[in-house]
């Protein structure tokens, strides 16, 4: 049976298939390594407090993005109440800076497992409802949260689990751990803390639970035929999701000296969903693209003196352009383009023979284009 | 415990607000019914209208009625032009990334509107000629603005289910609904029934603009996001029953102002549309989910 030429080329076949995986792979690793140390090494001490501050809420923000994109493009699942986890997660860690004096590390997991339970509880109904239904009923858990935090004294300050000072002014702020009390050193503390998140969430995505959710999306029933415990793996993606927004919410607690409620509005949730949408949700790249346009852009638009509206608007755009003809998001579709433009240029200079004015004719990689609408086919796949 | 008394006044204003989320919801639930689109922007086109009309009337000093007629009008023309352009592109998608892509268009146009009515924003009102017709009801001062949203609500959830129910477009319509690709095939002019359901579901949202805007605030962020308390409504109608979110809206609306005399609820009643539709969601999904059902008997 075992004839040496084709199990000698299936082997080598496989060997093939590997490298080309680990060669793909190394890209990734790769990028991820110079995004590492130029946000560990470089920017802390080169930028100013504006742009560190606005880099700490990118590192916290792509985490939320990570949790969403988890639930939407691995599993299917369409929550639109993840910023209500992030505001449980973010007080819970607030208010145990202030009533404890629990290494901060502690705080961060207890912040996560907080936040993961109540993402099980919004879970259990989404194990029986699917679709536009859970969409509607996380849009109105999350109401409900931002109800509950206008009316309780959102953390505030003060001293103990429930201290409360009338004016913010006088409040201590929430305190920061020992080793990053500077802004550029939590941002440091920040791009860690999302990178052991990331590396989480790779992790499941490389082993059983990403196969499981992998199926799942792709058809219930096939998953329930090949054996897949479609309530535990649903539960799963939720508990994790949470988790880690639980976690960078603790981070996001300490950033700044207060916590107020505006970045906890149910319509933070909808916006969340519109940028990571954006971003892309098949690749966890895509949520570091989130958080860029979410937080990083703002404050480019600020010093352009360009309206914030306009930034809502482009958001606006962006979704329907990635559902009607790009799924994939930027990080699936700027590849793409960054390829045809170099393609476009290398035909172009060999057609010139070398002529100088290269410049391409395509405009797919500037970031303004990117958002809007950089050209591509129309892909008609659901995400 | 309060007395009834202190309740007496609550009911009427919580009929009147509840006639608002009913408005918006009968808007909503007409569109999905017949294009399968649930119109997340329905809140944001209502107060694109309500703040043209404000332009209107305040600095180029038309006449009222016809920045009431303009507002209706742009409800329609943008529902209408969103609905031929994006629509066909998403047609054969599912209901959750349809109704995902309205976002965006709440978005762009929520965007717009701050952008172009951004300075002293907290100035702004509309008051609508009815508000200053008056009558008593028991010891409760009532305007004919609420009288108006109320009726407007029942005759839209009635005449749409009449509509729907027993025309000859009313029945292409739900066909449509129901599978788009038999539809076309047996000779249903897709794109113009459609263009006919966008266009009667924006005039709705232009009217619920005006009377929100009136009710509630003249504000782009406010009316925009204005549609998660309405969809609620529509949840507890299954976003199917015209008739249950008319019935939806009313109670969410009362339940929402009875809370005001009672001290330990009221700062916790804005909860009360969320809280109903969770129930609401909850106890349907036994029967397999709101949208699911819908779908299926549309």
């Amino acid at each position: 049976m075992a004839d040496p030429a084709t199990t000698g080329q299936g082997r080598l076949a496989a060997v093939l298939a590997r490298a080309h995986v680990d060669r793909h792979d190394r890209g990734h690793v790769l990028a991820a390594a110079v995004v590492l140390v130029v946000s560990l090494l470089v920017l802390p001490s080169v930028l100013s407090l504006y742009w560190v501050d606005s880099l700490i809420q990118v590192a916290v923000y792509s985490v939320v993005a990570l949790g969403l994109g988890l639930l939407v493009g691995r599993v299917g699942m369409f929550s639109l109440g993840q910023v209500a986890i992030l505001a449980i997660g973010s007080w819970t860690a607030a208010r145990l800076d202030y009533a404890t004096t629990l290494p901060f590390p502690v705080i961060l997991l207890i912040a996560g497992v907080v936040a993961g339970i109540f993402g099980v509880l919004v879970g259990l109904p989404a194990l029986r409802l699917s679709g536009l239904d859970l969409a509607l009923i996380t849009l109105m858990l999350a109401g409900a949260v931002t109800i509950v935090l206008q009316n309780t004294n959102f953390p505030n300050g003060g001293h103990g689990f429930t201290g409360y000072t009338a004016s913010p002014l006088g409040n201590p702020p929430i305190r920061r751990p020992s080793i990053a009390s500077t802004d550029p050193g939590y941002l440091r503390y920040a791009v860690i803390v999302a990178l052991l998140m990331f590396l989480l969430v790779i992790w499941h995505l490389r082993s059983k639970p990403g196969r499981a959710w992998a199926t799942i999306r792709q058809s219930e029933a096939a998953a329930m035929a090949s054996g897949v415990n479609i309530t535990l793996y649903k539960i799963w993606a939720f508990a994790l999701a949470s988790f880690i927004t639980g976690v960078i919410g603790a981070v996001l607690a300490s950033s700044a000296t207060q916590l107020y409620i505006t970045p906890f509005q149910t319509q933070n949730s909808i916006e969340l969903m519109a940028v990571v949408l954006m971003g892309g949700v098949f690749t966890v790249w895509g949520a570091l693209i989130a958080a860029l346009l979410l937080e990083l852009l703002p404050s480019i638009f600020d010093i352009w003196n360009l309206s914030p509206f306009l930034l809502i608007i482009l958001f606006g755009v962006g979704v329907i352009q990635v559902l009607a003809t790009a799924p994939t998001g930027i990080a699936g579709q700027l590849p793409k383009d960054l390829a045809r433009l170099g393609r476009a240029i290398a035909s172009l200079a060999s057609r010139a023979g070398g002529g100088r004015n290269a410049a391409g004719p395509t405009t797919a990689g500037g970031p303004g284009p990117a958002i809007g609408v950089p050209e591509q086919d129309p892909v008609g796949t659901a995400p | 415990m309060p007395s009834w008394q202190d309740f007496e006044p609550f009911i009427v204003t919580g009929i009147a607000a509840g006639a608002v989320y009913a408005v918006s919801g009968v808007g909503m639930v007409v569109l999905y019914r017949t294009t399968g689109v649930l119109n997340l922007a329905f809140g944001a086109i209502g107060a694109l209208g309500a703040l043209i009309c404000w332009s209107l009337i305040n600095t180029a000093h038309a006449p009222d009625w016809l920045a009431y007629l303009v507002c209706v009008a742009v409800g329609g023309l943008v529902t209408l032009l969103y609905g031929m352009v994006i629509g066909p592109a998403l047609a054969a998608r599912d209901a959750l990334v349809k109704a995902t892509a309205t976002i965006g268009l709440a978005l762009i146009l929520l965007g717009a509107m701050s952008w172009i009515w951004s300075n002293n924003a907290n100035a702004r009102s509309l008051t609508l000629t009815s508000d200053s017709w008056t009558f008593r009801l028991g010891s409760v001062l009532v305007n004919w603005t609420q009288i108006i949203a109320l009726i407007f609500a029942v005759v839209v959830a009635v005449g749409t289910g009449i509509f729907l129910r027993s025309t000859k477009l009313g029945t292409v319509m739900r066909a449509l609904a129901n599978d788009r690709e038999i539809s076309a095939t047996l000779g249903v002019p897709v794109r113009r029934v459609e263009a006919a359901a966008w266009l009667v579901s924006g005039l709705i949202s232009g009217v619920a603009g005006l009377i929100l805007a009136d009710q509630v605030a003249l504000d782009a962020t406010t009316l925009t996001f204005l549609v998660i308390s309405a969809l609620a409504a529509t949840v507890i109608g299954r976003l199917r029953s015209l008739t249950l979110t008319f019935f939806g809206g009313i109670v969410i609306g009362l339940v929402d102002a009875l809370g005001n005399p009672i001290s330990s609820v009221a700062p916790y009643k804005d909860m009360t549309p969320f809280i109903l539709a969770v129930a609401a969601l909850l106890f349907l999904s036994r029967r397999g989910g709101a949208s699911a059902r819908a779908r299926r008997v549309a």
